[in-house]
């Protein structure tokens, strides 16, 4: 599982080139922040995802599977939280009011969420408790 | 999976259709976009045959220019933003885990958040046609000034900007959540030169939705802004700041919605032909610098502007070919020697190659500024990206169709409907797409509802819509093909095709995490095939000690 980041970030400076490439002969002020922004993401994203995985690099065993299992099959939160953006920008162009409902319901999702949250680390500890008295 | 949902208790999990539209498994998000985006397709279709009527006589009025232009705006709009690519995310979305070996994907509430936002996208922007003044009606790529709130007035255009919000910013969410699951999650073995050929393709397409669509997130919020007296893109710096902006997202998502379709194709003719696909380490690189340059020529589509340097742009996107050419090497490479079977999936596969050659050389041409002065503008330019868009990517999204729906609904389609249906929609499209080549050349703009009665034009246009109603006839095939596989299924097994990649390793369905056997061992991109190489080795030289002693 190493090596996961590589691919992002050589595609990121594959980017990079392209971006100077791009500043030397175009030169435009617009292109050349578009190109640098874009540079500059995917080596986010790439740094985010090798950072995150610091413990992929471990060597050992495979990661267990009842740490997937632990992760609930479902999401009411995750969908009230897309629904509600929909929501409040449809209100924004459509009827006030939607915006307002909108808002509301990204909070109510946001503590559904938390809630969820709490469900699952729960889970995962009764999983792994479990586990280890076996 | 009833291990992990009696764990789960606490965070009660639904059946049905709300356990379906809740769900965080990735195969069924992967189905949810999909089985929605095939439903835009046919809205978008429906706005195409529209269009076509329109266009079949020279002086017809069978809908109003204003409907016309918003016929031809929401066509785009919604095959582009709705349909091809969500489409490619939901392939890579279902498929990509099952691929590399994972038991998940990553960050799946993020993604399910992602799968609502792109459909709210999708209904804010058709709930234009029900706003007074009508839908959107600036093309979809709403040029400013034209897309203004001067120019373009009233609430249906102001609904397709939110749409397009929406849908990117979804599809840039469960774009990214296929990222992280390729980085973090392969199965072990899987090493970034073992990932399958589709992966691959879906791994850059997804980079680039990544790096692209904050782009045009940014311009479209700009573009409201704008409308609601913000003079954002006011005068002439401030149409070419638009273009500049729009179109750096605008190039890459055509590459988006290539380059996942090119890998089910590539796919489906490994498969096909019973060999490994050829030349795996030169595919990979060059879908690397592809998708790379792809980023860096987005400007082609602004040579008349004169507010670009045309000849950077020129160079990039003729570059352009190099990959191109490596990827047709690869197909031809594949097929030689191989034993090929016929089968739908292959067909559509091969056709997506063929008729993406004619897409390709017309862009060489639009690649040239000097060309392109003359075909900016007109049908030659429609020409061109329908045999992109439609004549290949759509027939690579059938191949892979054709490939992966036994895997998915564990019952194969009909074979003599899929031919059927691949024939239909090859009569179609080349009668729908090539007469626009004479008719651009002749200098017929894009874009008008009614056109001069000159000499040949009417008997383009109508061969035109007839091509258009025989695409909609294959297409009408397709879905009685699904139907009637559905209704009467003939089980596919786990592994119909003899199978390269892991996903035929599974059951058909997969069930909820994946894999439940343990995964056979990883030495290339082939697992499954070097499974069974290794079983003719193997009997082969008990066969020769049989026969020494
Ligand atoms: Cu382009």
């Amino acid at each position: 599982m190493r090596g996961g980041a590589i691919p992002i970030l050589t595609w990121g400076t594959i980017l990079l080139v392209l971006a100077v490439g791009n500043w030397v002969w175009n030169g435009k002020a617009v292109g050349s922040g578009a190109a640098s922004a874009a540079v500059l993401i995917v080596y986010t994203f790439g740094a985010a995802v090798w950072l995150a995985r610091r413990e992929a690099i471990r060597r050992g065993p495979p990661r267990r599977r009842t740490e997937d299992e632990a992760v609930p099959q479902a999401s009411v939160a995750a969908m009230v939280i897309g629904l509600s953006a929909g929501c409040a920008l449809f209100g924004l162009a459509w009827a006030k009011f939607l915006l307002y409902f909108g808002i509301a319901m990204f909070v109510l999702g946001v503590g559904r969420l938390i809630v969820e949250r709490r469900a699952e680390r729960a889970t995962r500890r009764q999983v792994l408790g479990e586990e280890e008295r076996r | 999976m009833s291990v992990a949902t009696g764990r789960t208790a606490r965070v009660p999990v639904m059946g049905g259709w709300l356990g379906t539209l809740t769900s965080t498994d990735h195969k069924r998000m992967g189905l949810t976009l999909g089985v929605c985006s095939l439903f835009f397709f046919l809205l978008g279709g429906v706005f195409a045959l529209l269009m076509r009527t329109q266009l079949a006589q020279s002086n017809m009025h069978f809908v109003s220019d204003n409907s016309y232009n918003e016929l031809f705006t929401m066509h785009g709009s919604t095959m582009i933003y709705l349909f091809v690519t969500p489409m490619a995310i939901a392939m890579a979305l279902y498929l990509v885990p099952l691929q590399i070996g994972a038991t998940r994907v990553s960050a799946p509430r993020l993604c399910l958040a992602g799968l609502w936002t792109w459909i709210c996208g999708g209904l804010v922007m058709q709930q234009g046609w029900f706003a007074s003044g009508g839908a959107g009606r600036a093309g979809w790529s709403s040029y400013a000034p034209q897309s203004n709130g001067i120019n373009t007035p009233g609430v249906g255009m102001d609904l397709w900007v939110i749409g397009v919000i929406l849908a990117a910013a979804g599809m840039l969410v469960m774009g990214g959540c296929v990222v992280a699951t390729i980085a973090r999650r392969r199965a072990a073995g899987m090493s970034v030169l073992r990932m399958p050929v589709f992966t691959w393709t879906a791994l850059v397409s997804m980079l680039m939705v990544v790096a692209a669509f904050p782009m045009l997130v940014l311009v479209m919020i700009l573009l409201y802004i704008d409308r609601h007296g913000g003079h954002i893109f006011a005068g002439f710096a401030g149409a070419i700041d638009y273009q500049d902006l729009f179109w750096f997202f605008g190039h890459p998502v055509v590459y988006v919605m290539f380059f996942p379709y090119l890998g089910a194709a590539a796919e489906a003719i490994a498969v096909s032909a019973h060999k490994r696909w050829f030349g795996y380490v030169a595919f990979v690189a060059s879908m690397m610098m592809f998708a790379a340059l792809s980023m860096a020529v987005w400007s082609h589509h602004m040579y008349v502007t004169g507010g670009v340097t045309n000849q950077y742009f020129a160079f990039t996107s003729t570059l352009l070919l190099v990959p191109a050419g490596i990827e047709y090497f690869d197909m031809i490479g594949t097929l030689i020697g191989g034993s090929i079977v016929l089968r739908t999936s292959m067909l559509f596969g091969l056709t997506f190659f063929i008729q993406f050659l004619i897409g390709g050389f017309s862009g060489i041409f639009v690649a040239s500024p000097v060309l392109d002065y003359h075909a900016y503008g007109t049908y030659i330019v429609v020409a061109h990206f329908h045999y992109t868009l439609f004549a290949g990517s759509i027939f690579g999204f059938f191949a892979g169709v054709y490939h992966w729906f036994p895997k998915v609904t564990g019952a194969l389609l009909r074979e003599g409907l899929g031919k059927l249906q691949l024939a239909l929609m090859a009569v179609g499209t080349n009668l729908t797409f090539f007469p626009m080549f004479f008719l651009g050349n002749d200098g017929m703009p894009r874009r008008v509802s009614r056109y001069p009665t000159h000499p040949g034009w009417g008997t383009l246009n109508m061969l035109e819509t007839i091509g258009a109603g025989i695409i909609a006839l294959g297409v009408l095939v397709f879905v009685i093909n699904v139907w009637t596989s559905l209704r009467r299924r003939v089980p596919a097994g786990n592994d119909p095709w003899l199978g390269h990649t892991l996903e035929w390793a599974t059951t058909s369905p997969p069930p909820p995490l994946n894999f439940e056997a343990p995964l056979p061992p990883i030495r290339s991109y082939a697992p499954l095939l070097d499974l069974r190489e290794e079983a003719i080795d193997r009997a082969r030289e008990r066969a020769e000690v049989t026969a020494g002693g």
